[in-house]
């Protein structure tokens, strides 16, 4: 038996811990745990149900409150161009998509820390935390849609044929919400500040986002970068034109969009993979 | 690499001594120390320096060691909770990890909904727990939690919860950490069981606690971590044996000079005056010192694990100013072969005019205890010599 006096006070320096990533198997062990995913949003939204008085309405409140607003201000002071359409049909076509976002980006980013009871003492793929919290996101989404067939017929205007385009749309919609979900939640594992800046950037994302106006205020030849940098703009876009106009995607600017989409969930997975070594030792 | 195997080689971890909480208050609170001139001792504290663990699938192994020895820290690196600062760990096949069952529970769910969402933690899915659902709730005997927030439970209803639907995954390797400890000795006794049932079907058990009965009961090997390193790695008894000597040798050093009335010198005899013997008398000689005339109700303890005594023997009498001698003599001694250690107290309900503390140790020759089978939690050792008869009837 060694000493303890006698033992080094530091490992070896070739011996220092790396984690190997491989693409393929991680991902195949988050599908593997998918009931995971299911069950942890399964808690989140009982929980919510339980303590709220109001419960499943909240799902929906929220975005209808923000429609109504806007219709009210934004119709009567800023003249917004919506191609014919009922202005409540074109801004909670674009609050769908940015609660969706918001949601997962504000409670996906914090899901590491508020499970980190489970994040220190149970193994599972980390990933499955964030994406939690984006299941429950797309249920409240899911319930606020039902609203817009209200809307619908209420306004007496009926989706066009084009609305097939949705689900090419939507992939954009989720690859760019992961991504940014992901970078968050690692990142704010180790800067808890972020905690507290974090809903005063998404403030600031409502209205750098086309919600409660067009594509068009943008002068033409900025769109592409636009979208580049925001591609929810695109994807927004997109909803209005495919569902209210019956026009397929502008692809100019969708293209932009699914790429940056694209890299930012490959960088935001590789963050993700970088910091998760040091989750359970911070969380 | 076998299923049920583990090996970790090298094992180095660190946390920050001084956790750098990222939160502003905190930002500030370090401004304002360093503004005080009190420099911030950060820097790392070693949990675990150069571990070694191999374990052979189906062995069953006991991490023992003082809280903050690193056990649990072991523990979370088998389970792939944590990562190693440097080192390899492989562990081959399904791990089933329960390091503080309670944490996966919900305490606004109810326990049937907790069932599902623990087993799903675990990586039972949800058609198995379906499945096995009522084998569950009887286990844990959680009839009355079943329909009702988990907040409203009793804690030790908590651990059961957890424990039951632990017990029913199959993992190839099974991490105990002292999940035991709460919940009642029936209960503990059935979960001792039930780990002895996976020990049998082939399951590698690796069992964190400080009961050390418990671990002796269930565990064929042990391994001693002592401040982040392993101290010792062997057979449980011995290992075991080795522990609670440090652990009571500790407790004696830690002897506090506080209390009225002073232990000035200890005698323990035997028959005559040699090394005690078992179910022979035996002499306890206490020279007491007291300032001042007392009436003291003294008490007299003997055990082999610390502060629990295997038997305790009280006198009252007035004790004079100045020193005076305490005889004590047992006519039969009821211990087996093996060390043990002298208590004494003079405890009141107000003040303590001597704290209870260990005031000598002495050896006992005579024959050894008969062993106790595994399975079966360790009494405190007494010798008991009974006549046996076996007469078909």
């Amino acid at each position: 038996m060694t000493q303890a006096s006698t033992r080094a006070t530091e490992p070896p320096p070739d011996t220092l811990f790396r984690l190997k990533v491989r693409l393929v198997p991680a991902v195949r062990e988050v599908w593997q745990r998918r009931e995971l995913v299911r069950t942890l949003a399964e808690r989140d939204l009982r929980v919510r149900y339980k303590q709220a008085f109001l419960g499943i309405a909240w799902s929906i409140l929220t975005p209808l409150a923000l429609m109504v607003v806007f219709t009210v201000f934004f119709q009567r002071v800023a003249k917004v161009d919506t191609g014919g359409a009922p202005y409540a049909l074109f801004t909670y076509l674009g609050l769908l998509p940015w609660t969706f976002f918001s949601t997962s980006v504000s409670q996906g980013g914090q899901s590491l820390v508020t499970n980190n009871q489970l994040v220190n003492k149970v193994y599972c793929p980390r990933e499955v935390f964030p994406l939690a919290s984006m299941a429950v996101a797309a249920v409240d989404t899911l319930l606020a849609t039902l609203v817009l067939g209200l809307l619908f017929a209420i306004t007496g205007f009926a989706p066009k044929p084009t609305t097939v385009w949705v689900p090419v749309l939507l992939v954009v919609q989720v690859a760019f919400t992961f991504g940014v979900t992901l970078v968050m939640s690692a990142v704010l594992v180790f800067l808890r500040d972020l905690r507290h800046v974090l809903p005063i950037i998404l403030q600031l994302g409502l209205f750098a986002t086309p919600v409660a106006y067009g594509m068009d205020v943008v002068s033409p030849q900025l769109q592409v970068l636009y979208s580049a940098l925001n591609p929810l703009a695109a994807v927004i876009d997109g909803y209005r034109r495919t569902v209210l106009l019956g026009l397929p995607p502008d692809w100019q600017l969708l293209g932009p969009g699914a790429v940056t989409s694209a890299l930012l969930l490959a960088f935001g997975y590789v963050v993700f993979k970088r910091l998760e070594p040091g989750f359970a030792d911070y969380a | 690499m076998r299923d049920g195997e583990i090996q970790a080689a090298g094992i180095w971890k660190r946390f920050r001594a001084d956790r750098q909480r990222m939160l502003l208050r905190d930002q500030l609170d370090r401004v304002k120390r360093r503004l005080r001139g009190r420099s911030n001792a950060h820097g790392y504290r070693w949990a675990l320096r150069d571990v070694d663990l191999a374990v052979g699938p189906g062995e069953s192994i006991g991490l023992i060691g003082p809280n903050g020895s690193g056990k649990t820290t072991m523990l979370r690196l088998l389970a792939k909770v944590m990562y190693p600062y440097a080192g390899r760990v492989a562990v081959g096949g399904r791990v089933g990890a329960l390091i503080d069952v309670r944490a996966g529970i919900h305490p606004d769910l109810t326990g049937a909904e907790n069932v599902y969402l623990y087993g799903s933690l675990l990586g039972v899915s949800r058609r198995e727990v379906a499945r096995r659902f009522d084998e569950i709730v009887a286990f844990g005997e959680l009839e009355t939690a079943i329909d009702r927030q988990v907040k409203f439970s009793s804690s030790g209803m908590h651990v059961r919860l957890g424990f039951a639907i632990a017990a029913f995954t199959e993992p190839d390797v099974l991490l105990v950490d002292e999940v035991l400890a709460v919940g009642d000795a029936a209960f503990q006794q059935k979960c001792l069981d039930r780990m002895r049932a996976v020990l049998a079907q082939g399951t590698t058990v690796v069992f964190v606690s400080h009961d050390l009965q418990a671990v002796e009961s269930i565990c064929e090997r042990a391994v001693w971590l002592r401040e982040g390193v392993v101290e010792s790695d062997g057979p449980v008894r011995q290992v075991l044996g080795d522990y609670r000597r440090t652990v009571e040798q500790a407790a004696e050093i830690l002897t506090p000079a506080l209390g009225v009335v002073r232990v000035v010198k200890t005698e323990i005899r035997g028959p005559g005056g040699d090394t005690p013997v078992s179910q022979r008398p035996l002499e306890v000689k206490l020279l007491l010192e007291s300032p001042e005339p007392l009436w003291a109700a003294m008490s007299i303890g003997v055990s082999e694990g610390p502060a629990t005594p295997i038997f305790l023997l009280g006198h009252e009498a007035l004790l004079p100013a100045g020193q005076t001698e305490l005889r004590c003599e047992i006519p039969f001694l009821p211990l087996p072969r093996g060390r043990f250690y002298l208590w004494f107290g003079i405890i009141e309900s107000t003040r303590d005019l001597v704290p209870w503390h260990p005031v000598g140790q002495f050896e006992v020759l005579g024959p050894e205890l008969t062993p106790t089978p595994r399975g079966i939690l360790r009494m405190a050792p007494v010798q008991v010599t009974p006549t046996w008869e076996v007469e078909q009837r």
